[in-house]
């Protein structure tokens, strides 16, 4: 344990006299965050630590941790990574501080556009946007005499030509991981609608024409894809993408960058970014963002503290160095032609991601239960109302449904 | 030995199953009789959140747990009797799909589907298990002492190593074009997806689990053909046995009590399959009961958990553990009866 | 026995060194494979083609390669890891260290062993090879693409080091308390017969058979606030048991005592009762019995019960990823958060060399202990 320590604390020293360099002030009062592990919030992070006393838990768990943590008080955490629909727990119990204040007096940086409001209190700071969007290879529709698809019919169509044409192993990618993934895709469709995912009394509305229409295109564009494609998750996807072996697919914004890495993708340069494909309401997608909550149970001091080293995280500097690594809301991003699809969806009317408690169940039941659809076991009709059942028993279970 | 003596012998483990095992037990079975929920209100909310470029706000109804005074989440909690074993066995609809003979849409109901790949998990892995064990443990015990140091080092190393990379490692070799599928494929002429249907993934979880403990019953086999009695297997000789009638009758009786050990392991290990669901992410195909109870367990992204069904169907599966192990538990009662 | 009668057909060989051949090869080829790709470049590693994986001429094109004769010395020096760390140094342990401190010459002779062979292929062989490539033409060229880029990722810019260090401490933990709390229960329960004693089995048997995860998820809140709940008690000083490594060594040890105790008490029962009750006749307690005959001769059921408590230990994903948070984080979820963060091609392949590494220790603890293992074994650690 000794041995340990000393490692740890000659480890700590050397970060903190590194720091002096890059940070504005010198941070003295110890700061720990909780977030998701993806790159952005690494960039982020590591940014965060350059004033030292900071320690980042990048934790794939954070969704089961946090809630739990910043319930604590003293909270375990001061500084909280949020999504849209992981911020809505911490905000119905009350465990994060409104921001207002300190927004004020350190926040002089902050756009608008990144303060989160929730009933006219600043609650979060927004970091990054991210959403799906159409990812595409130019080269293949270039040689084949295709527009840049903008609707869903027209990406099948696309796909027909591509695959009689036998240029790739399969036309279109798809992240359909069942679960999370494939809720996902069928929120996106089902937005694109313009339907709406609860109604009065939080009951379920989603078995009607619209819900059909966004299942049927679902399981339309299955037929062109890989086979196994309930078990693609957006890191297969983008694999695919970069090994040439799809020709278009609707990817996260995030996932961009990657496509150019010259280290392990195959076709640099050659995929291109648009809208997401619009249906008859909107664009396929969803709006997402991340940002950085604080707990309520602290001190001033700390909240000071916290406030401004993640300040120091989301500084113009860290974005320069990462511009890449996300869709980002901090001033000093250049959005290069990566930021397109994002852009243009917005552009188009893509709706935020209607994140809410009933919701959070809505989505699971949906990643769960579609799956039987996509596999021929059930028709749309009875996938749609054995999916309405199994959120009517959970919301019940969760006290959101009489 | 008295009881004191006893007692202070066994008194530590005691105390530490207690403590993590049995207290957690007890919550999760009065668990599985309650629902707690927080009380909701239904208040108009103005939310702004970010675009790309201008925010958006919009001002809806939403439910919003009370606080107290503290500011905690008021919540109650109340009795609800056999309501969330109910709500996860989905009797009626089982029912009505048995009465229609509909095994598809019996198998529809997540429960019964769990069950059934659970069991047929289980009861096909498990002779493949001991079979194959036997077989390598024969066959080290036949080889040459010179060979059986790394052959018993390279049958090992399936059983040691962590189930979250073996399980991840089988899913890079045929993932895809993954590089054994790629291999099947040349060999066929055909294209194979080994994860798009559900009984090829089931038979990919199999030959995992197999591979993963088969080297476990193989050394626990292989240790016990050391003692096997040479007189006895003598005798079986000269009485003119052959081959397979020595190890029919001489040597695998008096493996059968190792056996019977493996087997409860297994039973034990295999019902509760669960890393295979996630590592081959089959849950689209199949889905296990520990699967099933863990899914109600982890909370979604707004923090919902269904507490009380993961309790109740954790409480199931213990039901049908304990059921596969009657068997094997009263030979280890006759044996304790007979010991004493 | 005449060894003429038990004389084998010359099929019957075949068949059985065939089986155990092909046995061998799918044993360790998931773990060969995993280990090649570690090795390559993303764009290699994750290549349909088998022989492209194998070769690497991505990997080959960046400059990064093997000859022929850095493959044949770097083999003879694995056999060579193989002979001393199965064979030679296990004898040296025997004969060097006293009785009774004999776990500290295993301590020691693994280490010996660790780091010798870290020495000899990490910094002696690339030094002789630098000097013998050029000078032996066709020999000397690269064949082989290879690079370990992704394991100075791992251990260097990821910290993996602080993970390993985190395991250890977890696992050291687990296995020597579960060792000493199972070896009292086991003794006690194996020359106990009564009722209570077998009822106490059954139960553990139940216990055992638990899913992992209803018990862990409970856990998580009450660790959390322990400090709150806990402060009535223990006043200020109330510790979160959140992070804590020592709560989750707990907790595995708890969940790993039914096993432990079942077997111990199988490889107790195998030893004679008459030589403690001898020694109780002489006027010793139950305790003094147990420590003065017992466990003298207990060694070999004890390693071979202490090594399944390592694997469970060490392999541990569910508990350790739950209630650990990033600053003592053990490897297994590390990797795993490594797979399941939002990762690029290079991402997995770096987890894929962090796969490899986390199984290196485990490769020289079979290596090390698998006649202590089957003896063990032999002796009755597993008995119905």
């Amino acid at each position: 344990m000794k041995f340990k320590t000393l490692i740890l604390a000659s480890a700590v020293s050397m970060l903190t006299t590194t720091a002096w360099a890059e940070c504005a002030f010198d941070n003295n009062t110890s700061v720990k965050s909780l977030s998701a592990g993806f790159e952005a919030w690494k960039a982020v992070t590591d940014a965060m630590g350059e004033c030292g006393n900071f320690s980042a838990s990048l934790d794939q768990e954070f969704r089961e941790k946090q809630p739990e943590a910043f319930a604590a008080n003293p909270s375990l955490y001061q500084i909280g990574g949020v999504a849209n629909a992981t911020m809505i727990p911490l905000l119905n119990a009350g465990t994060i501080r409104p921001l207002d204040d300190l927004v004020a007096k350190f926040g002089q940086d902050l756009t608008p556009n990144q303060l989160i409001k929730v009933n006219g209190e600043i609650m979060a700071i927004a970091m990054m946007v991210n959403a799906q969007h159409l990812m595409y290879r130019q080269d293949i529709l270039d040689d084949l005499g295709l527009a840049v698809p903008t609707t869903y019919a027209e990406v099948l169509e696309a796909a027909e030509k591509i695959q009689a044409a036998g240029v790739v192993d399969y036309p279109l990618g798809g992240t359909f991981k069942t679960g999370w993934n494939l809720g996902e895709e069928f929120v996106n469709m089902y937005l694109g609608e313009g339907g709406t995912f609860v109604g009065e009394g939080n009951m379920p509305t989603i078995n009607n024409a619209a819900g059909v229409k966004s299942l049927e295109t679902l399981k339309a564009m299955t037929a062109y894809m890989d086979p196994e494609y309930l078990v693609s998750d957006s890191t297969y996807v983008q694999q695919q993408f970069q090994q040439g072996k799809i020709a278009i697919a609707n990817l996260w914004a995030s996932r961009a960058a990657a496509m150019d890495d010259a280290a392990e993708s195959q076709v640099v340069g050659k995929v291109k970014m648009a809208s997401a494909p619009i249906g008859s309401a909107a664009p396929a997608t969803s709006l997402w963002w991340d940002g950085i909550v604080f707990a309520a149970n602290m001190t001033d001091q700390e909240a000071e503290a916290a406030f401004k080293v993640a300040m120091e995280g989301l500084d113009s500097e860290m974005v320069a160095a990462n511009n890449d690594a996300a869709v980002w809301l901090v001033p000093g991003y250049k959005a290069g032609p990566l930021a397109q699809g994002a852009a243009a969806s917005a552009e188009n009317g893509a709706l935020p991601y209607p994140a809410s408690g009933p919701m959070g169940i809505m989505h699971t039941v949906l990643g769960n239960g579609l799956a039987d659809y996509l596999t021929g076991a059930k028709d749309a009709t009875t996938t749609l109302a054995d999916i309405e059942a199994a959120y009517v028993t959970a919301a019940k279970e969760a006290g959101l449904v009489q | 030995m008295n009881f004191k003596t006893f007692a202070a012998f066994v008194g530590p483990s005691i105390f530490m199953m207690l403590l993590f095992i049995a207290f957690p037990l007890i919550s999760v079975f009065s668990q599985s009789f309650y629902l707690t929920q927080p009380i909701y209100e239904i208040i108009e909310v103005e939310t702004c959140t970010p675009g790309f470029i201008t925010q958006t706000c919009v001002t809806e109804e939403q439910s919003i747990p009370k606080l107290d005074e503290h500011g905690d989440i008021i919540k109650v909690t109340k009795f609800v009797g056999l309501q969330s074993y109910r709500n996860v066995l989905e009797l009626e609809r089982a029912w009505d799909a048995i009465t229609s003979g509909s095994w598809r849409a019996f198998q529809s109901i997540d429960f019964w589907k769990a069950l059934r790949f659970t069991l047929t998990f289980t009861l096909i892995t498990l002779p493949l298990n001991i079979g194959l064990g036997l077989a390598i443990a024969l066959v080290i015990n036949n080889a040459s002492k010179a060979v059986r140091g790394p052959v018993i080092f390279i049958s090992l190393l399936p059983f040691i190593i962590t189930p979250v990379i073996g399980a991840l490692s089988i899913n890079w070799l045929f993932r895809g074009d993954g590089v054994l599928t790629a291999a099947m494929e040349w060999y066929t002429g055909r294209d194979i997806a080994m994860f798009a249907q559900a009984w090829t993934i089931e038979l990919l979880m199999m030959v995992y689990r197999v591979w993963h403990v088969a080297p476990f019953a193989a050394i626990v086999l292989y240790a016990g053909l050391q003692t096997v009695n040479q007189d006895s297997l003598e005798s079986a000789l000269i009485d003119g046995a052959t081959r397979w009638q020595r190890l029919r009758y001489v040597v695998i009786p008096h493996l059968m009590p190792l056996i019977v050990f493996i087997s409860m392991i297994h039973l034990m290990d295999a019902y509760r399959v669960f890393e295979e669901i996630v590592g081959f992410s089959s849950q689209g195909h199949v889905i296990s009961l520990q699967w099933l109870t863990y899914d109600f367990l982890v909370p979604d992204q707004a923090g919902n958990r269904s507490i009380s069904r993961a309790s109740a169907s954790a409480m199931l599966t213990m039901i049908g553990i304990i059921v596969l192990l009657i068997a094997p538990l009263r030979r280890t009662w006759r044996d304790h009866k007979g010991g004493h | 026995m005449s060894s003429r009668a038990l004389r084998q057909p010359l099929s019957l060989k075949l068949t059985s060194a065939t089986f155990l051949t092909i046995w061998c090869v799918i044993a360790a080829f998931p773990i060969f494979w995993i280990a090649v790709m570690s090795f390559k470049t993303p764009v290699d590693a994750f290549d349909a083609n088998a022989l492209n994986v194998i070769f690497g001429p991505a990997t080959l094109a960046k400059g990064n390669g093997l000859s022929v004769l850095a493959i044949l010395l770097g083999l003879a020096v694995l056999w060579g890891t193989f002979k001393v760390a199965s064979k030679t140094m296990p004898n040296m342990v025997r004969s060097y260290s006293k009785p009774g401190l004999q776990w500290l010459g295993w301590l020691v002779g693994c280490a010996a062993v660790a780091i010798g062979f870290l020495l000899v292929f990490f910094a002696i062989l690339p030094m002789v090879l630098s000097v013998l490539n050029p000078v032996l033409g066709p020999l000397g060229q690269d064949v082989l693409g290879l690079t370990t880029e992704h394991y100075k990722t791992v251990w260097i810019d990821r910290g993996f080091s602080n993970n390993f260090q985190n395991s250890l401490l977890v696992t050291a933990g687990v296995v020597s308390v579960s060792l000493t709390v199972g070896t009292l229960a086991g003794y006690g329960l194996a020359r106990s017969g009564s009722n209570l004693a077998f009822w106490i089995l059954i139960i553990a048997l139940v216990f055992r058979a638990l899913p992992h995860s209803v018990l862990v998820a409970g856990y998580l809140p009450v660790f959390i606030s322990s400090a709150e709940w806990l402060s009535p008690i223990l006043g200020d000083n109330a510790p979160t048991l959140y992070g804590k490594p020592w709560a989750v060594i707990a907790v595995l040890v708890a969940i790993n005592q039914p096993f432990t105790i079942w077997m111990l008490r199988s490889f107790f029962q195998n030893i004679p009762a008459d030589l403690d009750e001898a020694a109780r006749v002489d006027g010793c307690s139950h305790f003094q019995a147990f420590r003065r005959v017992i466990m003298p001769v207990m060694w070999p059921g004890v390693i071979t019960t202490g090594l399944f408590s390592f694997l469970l230990g060490y392999n541990d994903f569910l508990v350790t990823s739950l209630l650990l948070d990033a600053q003592n984080q053990t490897m297994v979820p590390a990797i795993a958060g490594m797979f399941n963060r939002e990762t690029t091609t290079t991402d997995q392949v770096v987890a894929v060399a962090a796969a490899v590494s986390i199984t290196a220790p485990l490769f020289l603890l079979v290596m090390v202990f698998q006649r202590q293992i089957v003896s063990g074994l032999t002796a009755g650690a597993v008995k119905g």
